[in-house]
Order: structure tokens, then sequence, then C-alpha cells
């Protein structure tokens, strides 16, 4: 009897949910959270419709009227703040740092992390310990010695100085997560893989690797976010033109054109657009990459 | 298979330890050595014990910087968590619109702070939108140089900040409404719990571990703010947005190359950030555990 009661209560409620009811009973005070919500979600969108629709609109209509509804549109402004910020270039070294360092701490990350979720030994422990008290240590603190280390390796001004800074910065996270994975992965996948004659080497990157694939995703996304927008390793390690990254050449634009809306808005659609069309075919992920971090602590 | 084959085991590990002994290890200590020296533009320099520390605690420009940072994290922390807190419950309860509201508010957290302050630097204009929006709905008194006034440069800097991340704290505490067991919610709205003493006699205690991953997170990303203040007002009007992020910055990169004492009040920033997120944390999880 009892369990009948039980059972049904969900099924009950389930139908109330899909009938409209929601979590809450309807009213006044609920019609009035549903006006604020809806205008709180717009408050939080509008600066980037803003964005959008300002950069398309001519830059004489903008200053007439900064709020205006659009009467024409024009690409005028996007292809100066192209050729202003030279996106082309930028865009490439952008790409280079972020590829090579996604490439990096996933390998490293995974490759660390494997050993110090299958072996409890106090060293492992400690080795995890260490990783992860590194996540707090904040970037100002070590970048007058990353500085002068990089000048003296002659990894300043070089891809390759940035790509390890950041994967040595991202290590702690890629292997707080992996190690958090692996614990779940059942053992007796390997011992099977060994019994069937695989090196750890093999069953690694042939049986576990594979596995790992959610989870890389969501790294992926943590990376791609905090990477591309960085803005001061490549400003302070680059100063080859040729090596600027998107952030670093759209903030060569403040100061001269600081108050430019034709110029800013657009120039900020530029920086945001690679991530938008990436993260539009790996939606699934992007909550789980941003709250991800939220998971470390 | 690995547990059984040691040296594997550390071949495995160490590429990343290495990486990490040489680029995060190293230059910690090497950041606390500096700080003991007088080294200008990367020279060694000499060993001059705590001097920039006893600089450090009569220098007022980086007193001030710690009241501005502080200041500026607490707003953050605060208003971040309350909006995000408010647009999980809202959007919880609202199981149709959950994902739709919930992407919409989560696109300025994908933006980079540059350009988020290109936006906001221009909105915020003089004769930019905001100005224009308040003389048409009547509210010209309202018009103010956000930026330029030392009054309100910081908060209007803060007000960025939480704009960027309210959507990401509102992703924070839903995930913690997700988690909550809907038998014991489905008990409370059968009951007759509804409303606010719903929300602070169970929603509020069952958010506990939400609300202490989304203050941490806040806390120690508004402490390191930077690029918000670099781009959008380079520390000014009148130093009334100089954090301590800025100083360093400026000290180290800023033209004077006092790398010693950029370090110094670096290692500032590293306890200030330990210590009140230490802190905050572990009042938050022992909040945690009696609950």
């Amino acid at each position: 009897m009892a369990n009948t009661i039980t059972s049904a209560y969900p099924i009950a409620l389930r139908a109330l949910r899909r009938a409209g009811g929601g979590v809450v009973r309807r009213g006044p005070l609920v019609l009035a959270g549903d006006v604020i919500l809806v205008v709180v979600v717009i408050l939080i969108f509008a600066p980037f419709a803003y964005t959008v629709v300002t950069s398309l609109r001519p830059a004489v209509d903008v200053i007439n009227d900064p709020l205006g509804w659009p009467t024409s549109l024009t690409v005028d402004n996007i292809a100066n703040a192209y050729s202003k910020i030279n996106y082309t270039q930028g865009l490439i070294s952008s790409t280079v740092v972020l590829v090579g360092t996604l490439v990096l701490t996933i390998v490293l990350g995974s490759l660390a992390a494997y050993p110090l979720a299958r072996i409890s030994r106090s060293w492992t422990t400690w080795v995890y310990r260490i990783f992860i008290a590194g996540s707090t240590v904040p970037i100002f603190v070590l970048i007058a010695p990353l500085y002068l280390l990089l000048r003296d390796l002659g990894l300043l001004n070089s891809y390759v100085g940035v790509i390890l800074t950041y994967t040595a910065i991202n290590l702690p996270v890629a292997i707080f997560f992996y190690t958090s994975f692996f614990r779940q992965i059942p053992i007796e996948l390997e011992e099977a893989a060994a019994i069937d004659g695989s090196g750890p080497l093999r069953t690694f990157f042939v049986v576990l690797f594979p596995l790992l694939r959610p989870v890389t995703a969501t790294l992926a996304t943590f990376l791609t976010l905090s990477v591309w927008n960085d803005l001061l390793l490549p400003l302070v390690f680059f100063q080859d033109p040729a090596l600027k990254t998107v952030m670093v050449n759209a903030y060569s634009l403040v100061g001269s054109y600081t108050l430019d809306p034709s110029l800013l808005f657009p120039a900020a659609l530029l920086g945001v657009a690679p991530l938008l069309v990436v993260f539009a075919f790996l939606q699934r992920y992007i909550v789980s990459g941003l709250t991800m971090g939220a998971v470390k602590s | 298979m690995i547990h059984r084959r040691p040296l594997l085991a550390a071949a495995f590990i160490a590429p990343a330890v290495a990486m990490y002994l040489a680029l995060i290890v190293y230059p910690l200590v090497q950041g606390l050595v500096l700080s003991v020296t007088d080294s200008k533009v990367g020279n060694a320099g000499t060993f001059v014990g705590a001097a920039n520390y006893a600089k450090l605690a009569s220098d007022g420009d980086v007193m001030r910087a710690l009241g501005i940072t502080v200041a500026y994290a607490a707003v953050v922390v605060v208003v971040q968590n309350a909006v995000g807190l408010a647009l999980a419950r809202a959007l919880y309860q609202r199981p149709r619109v959950r994902q739709l509201g919930s992407t919409l508010i989560l696109v300025p957290t994908l933006m980079s702070a540059v350009m988020a302050a290109f936006v906001w630097n221009s909105l915020l204009a003089p004769n930019g939108a905001i100005n224009s929006l308040l003389t048409s709905l009547g509210l010209g008194s309202l018009t103010h140089v956000w930026l330029g006034d030392p009054s309100t440069a910081l908060w209007a800097i803060a007000l960025v900040n939480i704009w960027m991340f309210a959507g990401y704290s509102a992703a924070i505490f839903l995930a913690g409404y997700m988690n909550m067991s809907s038998e014991l919610l489905d008990a409370a709205s059968v009951d007759g719990a509804t409303g606010w003493r719903r929300f602070v006699s169970i929603e509020w205690p069952l958010l506990a571990p939400a609300t202490t991953v989304g203050v941490t997170l806040a806390l120690i990303g508004s402490l390191k703010v930077f690029e918000l203040p670099f781009v959008m007002t380079a520390g000014g009007p009148a130093g009334s947005t100089k954090t301590l992020t800025m100083i360093i910055f400026a000290k180290i990169f800023g033209g004077e190359g006092s790398f010693a004492y950029g370090a110094t009040i670096a290692v500032l920033l590293l306890v200030v950030v330990v210590v009140l997120a230490g802190v905050t944390q572990s009042l938050l999880r022992r909040r945690e555990e009696r609950i």
C-alpha cells in the first residue's frame, strides 16, 4: 500500500509538470517572477545583441542615434575592424597557441593522471596534492620570474614558450579531472586487456584514452575559453607583431579608438566569433566545461 | 598493469611533473627570491632582506590598491552570486525555458574580458547607450560619466564583471538545484511549503555545496581581476580602479622595471588570495557539514 503511494507520487507530479503546473503553483507572484526573469535575461543578453546590431549599422547612424533601430545595414565596420586588428594573422597565432596547449595539456595530463589514480601510495598522494595546490597560485606571482626564465631560455617571442606556460598552468585542472575520471573506470578492463597480451602503453592509448572522450571534451572547452580569451601572457611574451594573438591585436585599439563603437563593437564580435562557431557544435559541453572549475574546489 | 610497473608509472608522470616544476614551482620560488632583492629589469640584484616588505607596508598606493581590490571582490562576490541564485531558482521552476534561458545568460561568459571591456566602454561612454537610454526614459538627471568619475568607475567595472559571470553563477546554482532529491522537494510542496519559506528552510540549506563553489570561485576570480580595469580605465580616474594586479603589472612591465618590488606586491596578492579564499572555503565547508 505504502509502496503504491510512494510510486504514484512521482508519476502524479510528473503529470502535473507536463500540464504546466511546474514546480510552483501559478499565481500573481509567479507571473511577476516570469516578467522579472524575462527582463533580467533580456538585460543580460542585450549588450551582446546590441554589439551585433551596432556592428552592422553605418557609423554615421550610430553616432547620431546610438539606440536607434537599424535602417540600413553594412559590413564596412566589420571589414574595417578586420584589417585594423590584423585579424587573419591574429587568428592564425591564437589558433596555433590554442591547439598546441590543448594537445600538450590533454596528453600530459591524462598520462600523469593514470598512475596517480591507480596507485595509492603516499608519494602519489603527495604528487597529486602538489599539483592541485598549484591551481590557486595567481599568474601575477609567476609572471616576472616566468618572463626572466623564458628570456634566458630564448623562448620569449616564440609559440613554444607561451604554449608550455599555458600547459603548466592548466595541468592541475587536467590532472584533477582525469584522475577522478580514471577512478570511475573499472580496473577489470585493464586486467582483461593485460590477459589479452596488451602492454600498459597500448592499454592506455587503445583501451583507456578513447573512454576519456567526454572529460576531454569538457576539458577542451574549458581550455579553449581560458586560452583564447587571455590577454596577459601573449601581451607580455610576444613582442613580434607576427605572433600577436587576436586579443593582443584587439587590445592595441585601446587608447586611440577607445570610444568608437563602430570599430570596437565589430572588433569584439570578431574576437568572440570563432568561439561561438566552435561551441555551436559542442554546445552540450559548454556548461560542463564552465562548471568544471567548480568541481575542482 | 600500471600499478605493478613502478618505473613505467614514473615515466607516465615524469613529463607533467618536469613541466610543472620548471614553469610553476621554480618561478614561484624565484618570485619569493626576487622579493628579497633589489632586482631591476631582470638583473640579479643584491639581497636586501625584508626591505621590500617594509616599503610595502608604508606604501600608500599599494595599501589603497589592497582596499580597492578587497572592496571590489566583496561587491562582486555578493551581487554576482545573489543574481545567479535568483536566476537559477527562476529557471529551475520553469522547465520549459530552462535550456534557452541558461544558454542566453551564458553568452557573456564566453566573451573575453577585453571584448566585454570594449562593449561596455562604449555603452558607458558619456554619449553612449546607457546615458541615451536614461535620457529617453525621462531619467536624464541620472546620466553620468560612469568611467570618468572616481566615485563610480570601480563599481561600473564591477557591474561588467557581474554581467559577465552572473550566468556562470546561475549555472552553478542550477546544477545544485538539479542535484536536489526531487522526493524531498515534492514532499515539501505537498506539505505546503512554498515561496520564501520553502526557499529559506529547504532550498538554501540544500544549496550549501553550490554556494561554497560559487562564492569561492567568484572570490578568487575577482581578487585577481586585471583585464577589465586594464582595458576599461587603465587604473584611472585618479587611481580609483588601480587594483593590486594593476600595480604589479605597472611595476614590472610599465617602464619602471621594478621586478623585485613587483614580485613583493605579487606575494601580497598570493597571501590575500590564499588567506581569504582559504578562510571563506573552510567556513562554508563547515557550514555544509552542519547542514
